[in-house]
């Protein structure tokens, strides 16, 4: 296998502060390593995005905490706009007023701002985030709309909306009119470490869950994806299920560490400008912006190349892999999840293994394992 | 090179040269989100148009560059300005963005 590297990262994650209006029980930021302590004056990131710019550098997120609580969001955005790049946000949604819209919508350069939106009714939204915030939230993706800036919805899906995935759905495509929505569901990162029991599915409601978004996924073709969470990792163990049935021979990119790209394309940055390698892996310190030089760090730190080089160790060198049957198929999945199951980022992840699944008694849809034969 | 394509050409300021693998590189254009792939020379022919220059002054840079230039040079670094230019990413002389 080799790794061969881009010249500079084609986009990166950016915290853009540490704060927020809320504290959502199944938070992934708070409590965790990029929990810090400060945000960065303007002129900073002013600085920063100007480095970003002169490398080619051409999408930013930001994120945080909640990027709208920002006072001097729109003097940030207009910096990563000058040094020509794109942008994306993600956020709670309740903090957006119509003029920020339309100012995000003048740009031009907005890919979409993410919003998340957890229930059909504020019942179960706000269970985890906060009473009002449901309102708040779909005010705040009408106020898009109305602007013309493209929105989306990320729904988190939990032990109290589970059963309601339907009605979200239908909220979200047909209430709402969104082209489009992805789901993940909660993770233990962060908040949700202290609040699993709560918050996090069991087997049996994940097999539920994945039963559901493929019902909803036929019924609104191209409209809901996930890359994590029940949709995602559904139809991925059905294909290793299948492979492993059939005895095929290891697929491409699997049997290893294979789980994660983003080193490969992606760099974060902490809301205290500290330079890591994704922003759920905060306590991996790579440097500091506006000290550092972003692309010798991206070529040459050895921290990211240990990250990177993960690919190259085979699920078969685990115990916590020995004799799985789907060994020769599976990625070992997100590196973050595995540092926070086992203290090791080197390692697959606990949350996102199949064999671990079926001995929990969770169960992949019947529809993906023996599809209906088109006739 | 015919005699109407002999004016200065001149990169988009708005667009971004991203080197990425080797001495392959993309150009971005930030307002569209549209990329379009540069082969090395395409890469060489771009910092030219940086600067601006005369299309004839850009195939002769090219062809001074390369020793083994194929005999086709000049058309297909023709074809190439002319392919930019069309799709926005360099003007000539006199225009103006659309
Ligand atoms: S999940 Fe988002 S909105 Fe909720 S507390 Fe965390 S940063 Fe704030
Ligand atoms: S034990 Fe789990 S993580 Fe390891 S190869 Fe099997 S399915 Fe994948």
């Amino acid at each position: 296998m080799t790794l061969s590297l881009m010249k500079i990262p084609r986009s990166v994650d950016i915290e853009i502060t540490n704060g927020c209006n809320l504290r959502c029980t199944y938070c992934s930021h708070f409590s965790a390593a990029g929990d810090v302590d400060r945000d960065l004056p303007t002129e900073e990131w002013r600085r920063f995005f100007a480095e970003l710019g002169r490398h080619g550098v051409m999408n930013v997120t930001l994120s945080g905490g909640e990027p709208f609580y920002r006072q001097d969001l729109q003097d940030i955005v207009a910096s990563i706009v000058e040094n020509r790049m794109r942008f994306a946000i993600l956020s709670n949604g309740t903090l957006i007023e119509p003029e920020m819209a339309s100012f995000l919508a003048a740009t031009g350069r907005c890919d979409s701002v993410q919003v998340s939106i957890d229930g059909a009714i504020d019942i179960t939204h706000d269970s985890f985030r906060g009473e009002g915030n449901f309102v708040k939230a779909v005010n705040g993706i009408r106020t898009l709309q109305r602007s013309g800036v493209p929105v989306t919805v990320r729904v988190t899906i939990h032990r109290k909306n589970v059963r309601e995935l339907d009605s979200i759905a239908s909220l979200l495509l047909d209430g709402i009119g969104l082209s489009s929505f992805s789901t993940n569901a909660a993770s233990y990162m962060g908040l949700c470490r202290k609040n699993t029991e709560l918050t996090q599915l069991t087997a049996e409601e994940r097999s539920l869950a994945m039963e559901t978004m493929l019902e909803l996924v036929e019924k609104y073709p191209g409209r809901i994806s996930a890359t994590a969470g029940p949709l995602a990792e559904a139809l991925m163990w059905a294909e290793m299920k299948e492979a492993s049935r059939l005895k095929n021979p290891r697929m491409e990119e699997r049997g290893f560490l294979t789980g994660c790209g983003g080193p490969f394309s992606n760099m974060a940055v902490r809301a205290d400008g500290a330079f890591v390698p994704c922003s759920q892996l905060g306590h991996i310190v790579l440097g500091q912006i506006n000290r550092d030089d972003l692309l010798d760090i991206w070529q040459n730190h050895p921290l990211l190349w240990q990250f990177r080089n993960r690919r190259l160790i085979p699920l078969s060198s685990f115990e916590f892999c020995r004799d799985c049957p789907y060994a020769d198929y599976c990625t070992g999945n997100c590196p973050a999840l595995a540092y926070n199951l086992t203290g090791e980022i080197n390692h697959p992840s606990p949350d996102a293994c199949l064999r671990l699944f079926e001995q929990q008694g969770g169960r992949l849809p019947e529809r993906l394992l023996h599809p209906t034969p088109v006739t | 090179m015919s005699e109407s394509l002999d004016t200065k050409i001149t990169a988009n300021p708005l667009i971004v040269l991203r080197e990425e693998f080797d001495d392959w590189a993309l150009l971005f254009n930030p307002d569209t989100g549209n990329t379009f792939a540069l082969n090395p020379m395409g890469v060489f022919i771009w910092k030219i148009l940086e600067q601006g220059e005369l299309s004839s002054a850009i195939t002769r840079k090219v062809c001074e560059s390369t020793q083994d230039a194929p005999p086709d040079a000049e058309k297909q670094v023709e074809d190439f300005v002319l392919e930019i230019v069309r799709l926005g990413l360099a003007r000539k002389e006199g225009e103006r963005d659309s």
